[in-house]
């Protein structure tokens, strides 16, 4: 398939941004042409027309459910469950990195 | 006792009756993963207690939440990543007095259809182990097909169940979505994601599904409709109208058509009726789920962050960071228009187009895959392939209809032709039906004899 280049690598690199992932140069190219071939598949959409058709939230016209205020929850974890697969705990806290610099 | 081949229905029947007990069938199948795993790389984790007298042996595929073992997604994101707690689906089945032998390898994230794309090395195809097993639930497919566990489940997203099935010759059931709990799944396309069972019986998928199936108050999207008796309908006497249309057989390989066409020969002699129908193509299908289950991928893995569990973003492989950034791309302002809300309402439409069709048949019969299982490697080569590969399998997806592969034969090079019988929502049971009789006429062709020479004990 002949690549139109839809995503530009300024395009590539600030979508690695939003989605915190670092990517090497070598990526920013190769995901660049393959994004892009993907985003021309997708173009057969347009064959069909859809000015009057209402968006498809759901498959099975499932409604809004909801949790009683207080309700017994029988799945929540213990402490020390909770804290179990994390690397970094304090005080029954977990340890996150800095974000705001003084 | 000859174990090799029985189905899970049968072991469960001579577990209850005391002719065989738990620690034989744990000790059958631990030395089958000992003789054949190395081969296959199937296994990611074994469970270390055996089960409970009574109980019997299932692997689940490794993105299932189970209480206390590893469970990696086949990411290294999730190494070291102990479950807290059983997925609704575990429990359930734990309840119906089963237990966890092991997990089974897929694609990193259940994003592929190959299970190349697994941090822990691909899992091999057992009829030609060059060849790929499909995915994701390529280790599920695989195990069941060489028999190294009666029965496993599955995931199917956008065909992770079928193609799988499709390309190892066994029996694989997506349900209709929100018939199964995805509570403690690891999510991909949240509005897709279905679990479930795979065997070379497609009795044993019937008995799996009712134990499985029905209402989750920790699954806002399954139903509360009543959960059938799959078990006690496989012999109801069912003529029903097979649909069949002409853009779900593009571009589909001369052999595999060729071996739909003989199975549905064989359908008409059983006395169903054939009508021809028109249907949009499956390569709309295929763009709308591109598009929203890329958009579902770049919320659901945004939860990875290293902090609670798991190691950080840097964990990441190629296919889920692609997935991970086209999704954010479908979703971003000034796009989310021209492809996600676009996508929604091509989704409508499909939706729409199965339900018109069904109020003309009662099913339709469709190839699985466009081919049969190619070889390791071939994925690569073209980055869209793999979607490709699910085009026939998506349209239920975004649908939201069952559908189950079951196989029909082997192609010149011997290797498994997969159909798959679509059904209307919440009407497993007339694909389980139409399916158990096909294997009672047919033994489906004697594939399961012929591999399990290659895997004997």
């Amino acid at each position: 398939m002949k690549n139109k280049k839809t995503l530009a690598n300024e395009e590539i690199k600030h979508l690695a941004k939003l989605s915190a992932l670092d990517l090497t140069d070598e990526e920013i190219e190769k995901y660049g042409d393959q994004l892009s071939e993907t985003l021309d598949y997708v173009e057969n959409l347009n064959e069909l027309k859809t000015a009057t058709v209402k968006e498809a939230h759901s498959v099975t016209e499932s409604k809004d459910v909801f949790f009683e205020d207080g309700a017994e929850n029988k799945r929540s974890l213990k402490e020390e469950i909770v804290f179990r697969n994390s690397k970094k705990t304090k005080n029954s806290q977990f340890v996150v990195d800095r974000i705001l610099k003084s | 006792m000859n174990i090799l081949g029985k189905s899970y229905v049968e072991l469960l029947g001579l577990l209850n009756s005391k002719k065989i007990s738990t620690k034989e069938l744990h000790e059958y199948f631990s030395k089958r993963e000992k003789k054949y795993n190395k081969e296959l790389n199937v296994f990611l984790t074994l469970a270390e207690n055996p089960g409970v007298e009574g109980e019997m042996p299932l692997a689940y595929k490794d993105n299932y939440n189970t209480e206390g073992i590893r469970t990696t997604a086949s990411s290294k994101v999730l190494d070291s990543y102990i479950s807290p707690y059983d997925a609704t689906v575990v429990e359930r089945l734990k309840k119906s007095k089963t237990y966890v032998f092991g997990k089974t390898n897929l694609d990193a994230w259940a994003h592929g259809a190959s299970t190349e794309t697994s941090d822990y090395g691909a899992t091999k195809n057992p009829w030609d182990t060059s060849r790929v097993p499909g995915g994701s639930s390529g280790g599920s497919a695989a195990a069941t097909a060489s028999y190294l566990m009666p029965a496993t489940i599955g995931s199917d997203t956008g065909g992770s169940i079928r193609c799988p099935a499709s390309w190892c010759g066994v029996v694989g059931l997506k349900p209709t979505y929100g018939r199964v709990s995805r509570y403690g799944v690891i999510a991909m396309g949240s509005s897709f994601d279905c679990p479930g069972p795979l065997s070379w019986h497609v009795e044993d998928c019937a008995l799996l599904l009712s134990h499985m199936a029905g209402f989750d108050p920790y699954d806002a999207t399954t139903s509360s409709k009543p959960v059938p008796a799959y078990m006690e309908k496989l012999n109801a006497e069912k003529k029903l109208k097979i649909g069949i249309a002409e853009s779900f057989f593009e571009n589909v390989d001369k052999e595999v058509k060729k071996k739909i066409e003989e199975a549905l020969e064989i359908l008409r002699k059983m006395g169903h009726i054939e009508k021809k129908i028109k249907m949009l193509n499956p390569k709309h299908a295929l763009s709308a789920y591109t598009i929203l289950q890329r958009s579902e991928v770049s919320s659901n893995l945004g939860r990875y962050d290293g902090i609670r569990y798991g190691n950080d973003r840097s964990f990441f492989k190629e296919e889920a960071k692609k997935r991970i950034m086209l999704g954010t791309y479908t979703l971003s302002h000034g796009y989310y228009d021209q492809y996600y809300k676009k996508a929604q309402k091509v989704r409508a439409l499909i939706i729409e187009d199965f339900k018109k069709a069904f109020d003309d048949v009662d099913i339709i019969i469709a190839p699985s895959t466009p081919s049969t299982a190619v070889k390791l490697g071939e994925f690569k080569k073209y980055p869209f392939f793999g979607e490709q590969m699910d085009i026939l399998n998506e349209p239920a997806n975004v649908s939201g209809i069952p559908s189950i592969n079951i196989p029909v034969g082997l192609d010149s090079k011997r290797l498994p032709v997969g159909m798959q019988i679509m059904g209307r929502q919440f009407d497993e049971e007339t694909i389980l039906n139409v399916s158990y009789k096909f294997q009672r006429e047919t033994n489906f062709f004697n594939m399961r004899e012929t591999l399990l020479k290659k895997y004997h004990d």
